[in-house]
């Protein structure tokens, strides 16, 4: 799948971080049962599902720096750009998601052996998409 | 003539639901115009959250799930304009 973009900015993990020390807000769109196994674990989070984002993305402060995150980035890039087209300025995505995240050892909650980490890329910030191809694109199931 | 879009990132849900509606098109005998929308940013000028997503006229019909050919077929006849 093609996700260039320009209408939402991504972030790799490791800006995360740095927006996080800036008292960014992280929204995870992944779905409650998904959280309950592994959570990103940072001071500020708060989860939308995705598939309750269009009821309740509004629980979103707009005066806030937002980071969404996802397990592989292509969920809260959705999320992102919905986002935007309601009027949210401070908001970008997180690439890569979860499996990244758990990649580079930043903290979390809860069992990591779930997560598959298809790409050993050194960096972060590189452009390649590591989604894992073993799951749907489609949905909420990714 | 309508104008139908399926929204959708290439997986097989997707290719199933744009299927779904060439099926539903042959059987119903309604003409339209079908496009397949896969690109991430003309997605998101539609918002888009969950896919695939199954537009008639410019409204979104089903999203997050497959259409199936009996319930394009409702939908095309439901919203075929009177002769």
């Amino acid at each position: 799948m093609n996700t260039e973009q320009t209408l939402v900015k991504e972030i790799c993990p490791t800006s995360t971080q740095a927006w996080i020390k800036n008292g960014a807000l992280l929204v995870d769109v992944r779905e409650r049962e998904e959280v309950a196994q592994l959570a990103y674990d940072v001071p500020e989070i708060v989860n939308i599902p995705l598939s309750e984002f269009e009821e309740r993305y509004a629980e979103i402060p707009k005066d806030k720096e937002v980071v969404m995150v996802c397990k592989a980035g292509v969920r809260s890039l959705r999320a992102a750009g919905f986002l935007i087209n309601h009027g949210y300025d401070n908001v970008v995505s997180m690439k890569h998601g979860l499996a990244r995240w758990v990649q580079k050892g930043f903290p979390t909650k809860g069992d990591i052996s779930g997560i598959v980490s298809s790409s050993a890329s050194s960096s972060c910030c590189s452009t390649e998409t590591d989604a894992p191809q073993n799951h749907s694109c489609c949905g909420s199931s990714h | 003539m309508k104008q139908i879009k399926v929204l959708g990132t290439g997986c097989s849900k997707c290719k199933t639901t744009y299927n779904n509606v060439l099926e539903a098109l042959k059987q119903t005998g309604i003409e339209a115009e079908v496009v397949k929308i896969e690109d991430i940013e003309e997605m998101m000028k539609y918002n888009v959250l969950t896919t695939p997503v199954l537009m008639i006229d410019g409204v979104a019909k089903v999203k997050g799930r497959v259409a199936e050919i009996k319930e394009i077929k409702e939908l095309l006849i439901n919203d075929a304009p009177i002769p």
